[in-house]
């Protein structure tokens, strides 16, 4: 299976919300697709969906074109909506149905999703009761709950506290080990980070980066040092011309140029007795790589 | 189709346990109840009233008076009048009085419905009539007063003059007369045709603006974000339109029914409207099949452009501004429909035809004509094709909008913009 974005534009008007954009899928797992306020996230995944039709490109599922009828997708999209006074379970059948569920295999599925993301309680509860977090499982839910093989997550984390989004990535990860293909948008470089393989970076509708995440952290090489440390080590890391990029609660992050210059300064802390309970020498995290490429489109 | 019957089954059930349905259904239902209940107890309570008249042959006792009426006279002319007054008033105790007394009594008059006060004055060189009640819903008939001291005045005139009693008797009589028109309207179908053709126009507008705003719900509360992936534009507008016409078609169907069993149970059945009999004879089979198509139609007409109204708002509280245009057509259709209805004679036969063979005014025009038998069935065949063609047309132009403007937010799309926008 594979899902293939082939050089995709939109526009309204005379603005260009996604401007040639194109994308591969070739093996299940989580893609990432990033881009500020108004980039043309939500555009890209209407038209790789079929709800809105591209001036120009394609968008197929293993050579075929994606429209509603052909492919079972799951969309979850970024501004959330259900009915507030229908029943959790009701609703939850109500959409299934309309991905053509049988009534008893969508109340299956539904109970099984409501069991998983610990909402099973409010099965009989209009939504309106449940809490915010909650009522965002529960589109999480109608959007999987007929088992799709592709789906498409608009900013999944937004809104729920740090249990549920626990939960949520444990769900992310079971359904990446199930054999899914998710396109993931998020804000959360963290989240992007830490679960897609593959990323695309849009402004204003243009793509400004793409590709393999660790190959293109690799492309920037060593460029961070974080340094764990209780003593003030400041006037040692000026000494070696490291310059501070964030200092944290219990830690201090500086740029660096090579290998070469963090080993230096390695070797002075130990020469000056001091002993950090950190010393990491890493590639530059998505959030700068993000900030670099976005700032200079801006 | 599934699709369009799960969204109508869902849009059905779910308007079915709203409040706001079941509040107007069951107030709808007991006005009828209650309708048809009081035309019962006026029915019966005009029954005892014939009784009265009748056992009114004798001079009711000064204790059975239920009203008082003061009667001062300036002139002297009218000395025996007070008997012809009593007799055409029998309830009612006529009661002298000298001018200055019957101003003393304008007070009382004032404060109680039940005591009226008659001044007869001289008023260039004629006799002026002066008849003071509180209001003109009480006390003595002012017109009926009038009339018996005329008689009297001119009786007495006459009778000075030398004619005798019986002649004058004899101009004085009002000859018998009767009124038969010779159309096929009666008075039955003319009734139940206007309450027919308003209740379409509620029920059309009603269901519409519940289409619009089960949409407009929709949207504004982003469910159309999830929905949009799961079922085709077409397949949610026809599936909404669908389930708020069976609900319409529910409470309108019961609504009908009871009034049907309200009007057999609780009516009486001499019931009368302006002195003639209820009758339903114009409601055959196939004109009650014809009316409930037209119902459908115009409904589904109307719900079709209310839906593309509830899709262009952003925000919920901008649906009625949204809606106004198809209600201005609504509006000036159901008026055109319902004047060239019940002026038929007046109305120009053009005018006429217009008003049958406009889908936007048919649904209002022809089930009054349907029951009252003035249209001939080439032009409701024209209707209805007409009608049919038109929805088919207007719901593909609709789909097209709707498709167009149910994802997009913030300024509002114009409608060409929206039909042209490739979505």
């Amino acid at each position: 299976m594979s899902l293939r974005v082939e050089h995709i534009v939109k526009t309204f008007g005379t603005k260009t919300a996604v401007n040639d954009l194109s994308f591969a899928m070739d093996e299940p797992g989580i893609f990432g697709l990033i881009g500020t306020n108004g980039a043309g996230k939500t555009t890209t995944i209407r038209c790789i969906l079929g709800i809105m039709t591209p001036d120009s490109g394609t968008a197929s599922w293993n050579g075929s074109r994606i429209t509603r009828d052909s492919l079972s997708f799951g969309y979850m999209p970024e501004e959330r909506g259900i009915y507030m006074k229908t029943k959790v379970l009701e609703q939850l059948i109500y959409f299934g149905m309309l991905r053509g569920m049988s009534k008893h295999s969508a109340k299956q599925n539904a109970l099984k999703y409501l069991e998983k993301l610990q909402i099973l309680e409010y099965k009989d509860s209009p939504a309106e009761k449940l809490s915010k977090g909650n009522q965002q499982k529960v589109q999480l839910i109608s959007t999987l709950i007929h088992e799709p093989d592709l789906i498409f997550l608009d900013e999944p984390f937004s809104g729920l506290d740090p249990l549920n989004a626990e939960v949520l990535r444990d769900l992310l990860v079971e359904l990446k080990n199930l054999g899914k293909y998710i396109v993931m948008s998020s804000h959360q470089m963290a989240v992007v980070e830490e679960y897609c393989k593959d990323l695309i970076i849009l402004t204003r509708g243009k793509t400004v980066l793409s590709g393999n995440l660790s190959r293109i952290k690799a492309g920037y090489g060593h460029t961070n040092l974080v340094v764990g440390c209780p003593q003030d080590i400041s006037q040692i890391a000026a000494r070696h011309d490291l310059k501070l990029h964030e200092q944290r609660a219990n830690e201090t992050e500086y740029k660096i140029t090579g290998d070469e210059m963090a080993n230096g300064f390695l070797k002075d802390l130990l020469d000056s007795g001091i002993y950090p309970v950190k010393f990491e020498i890493k590639e530059p995290s998505l959030q700068e790589i993000f900030i670099e490429k976005v700032g200079a489109e801006q | 189709m599934k699709q369009i019957m799960t969204i109508c089954k869902f849009t059905f059930l779910d308007g079915l346990r709203k409040k706001a349905f079941i509040i107007t259904t069951a107030v709808m239902l007991i006005l009828v109840v209650g309708f048809c209940g009081v035309t019962a107890l006026i029915g019966s309570g005009s029954g005892s009233d014939e009784t009265a008249q009748e056992d009114t042959a004798s001079q009711p006792s000064a204790s059975e008076y239920s009203s008082k009426c003061y009667f001062a006279d300036d002139t002297g002319k009218f000395a025996d009048s007070t008997a012809a007054l009593q007799s055409a008033f029998p309830t009612t105790e006529f009661i002298a009085a000298t001018a200055q007394e019957a101003d003393g009594y304008k007070e009382s008059v004032a404060n109680d419905g039940n005591i009226s006060i008659i001044h007869i004055i001289e008023q260039d060189g004629k006799p002026f009539i002066q008849i003071i009640t509180k209001d003109f819903m009480s006390g003595i008939s002012t017109s009926d007063a009038a009339d018996v001291l005329t008689k009297s005045y001119v009786s007495d005139i006459l009778s000075d003059a030398g004619m005798d009693a019986a002649t004058i008797g004899l101009i004085q009589e009002e000859l018998p007369y009767s009124v038969e028109t010779m159309g096929d309207m009666n008075l039955s179908g003319f009734a139940i045709g206007v309450l027919l053709t308003m209740l379409i126009f509620f029920a059309v507008y009603y269901y519409g603006y519940g289409v619009a705003m089960s949409i407009a719900t929709e949207k504004t509360s982003r469910v159309m974000e999830t929905l949009i992936v799961s079922a085709k534009p077409s397949s949610i507008l026809i599936g909404k339109c669908l389930g708020m016409g069976l609900l319409g078609l529910l409470q309108f169907g019961g609504l009908i029914a009871v009034s049907a069993v309200s009007y057999i149970t609780l009516v009486p059945g001499d019931f009368t409207i302006m002195g003639m009999p209820l009758s339903f004879s114009a409601f055959t089979p196939a004109t009650a099949v014809l009316i409930l198509l037209y119902f459908i139609l115009g409904y589904i007409l109307y719900a079709v452009m209310n839906s593309v109204c509830g899709a262009t708002v952003s925000k919920i509280e901008d649906i009625n501004s949204a809606m106004m245009p198809v209600v201005l057509i609504s509006l000036a259709s159901f008026y055109l429909g319902y004047m060239t209805s019940i002026t038929a004679s007046g109305s120009s036969s053009m005018l006429q035809k217009l008003a049958i063979y406009l889908p936007f005014s048919s649904p209002f025009a022809v089930p009054f004509k349907l029951l009252n038998g003035d249209i001939p069935a080439s032009d409701l065949a024209i209707s209805i094709g007409l009608m049919i063609v038109f929805i088919i047309v207007i719901t593909a132009v609709s789909i097209r909008i709707y498709s167009a403007s149910v994802l997009h937010y913030g300024k509002k799309l114009k409608l060409k913009d929206a039909y042209n926008s490739k979505i």
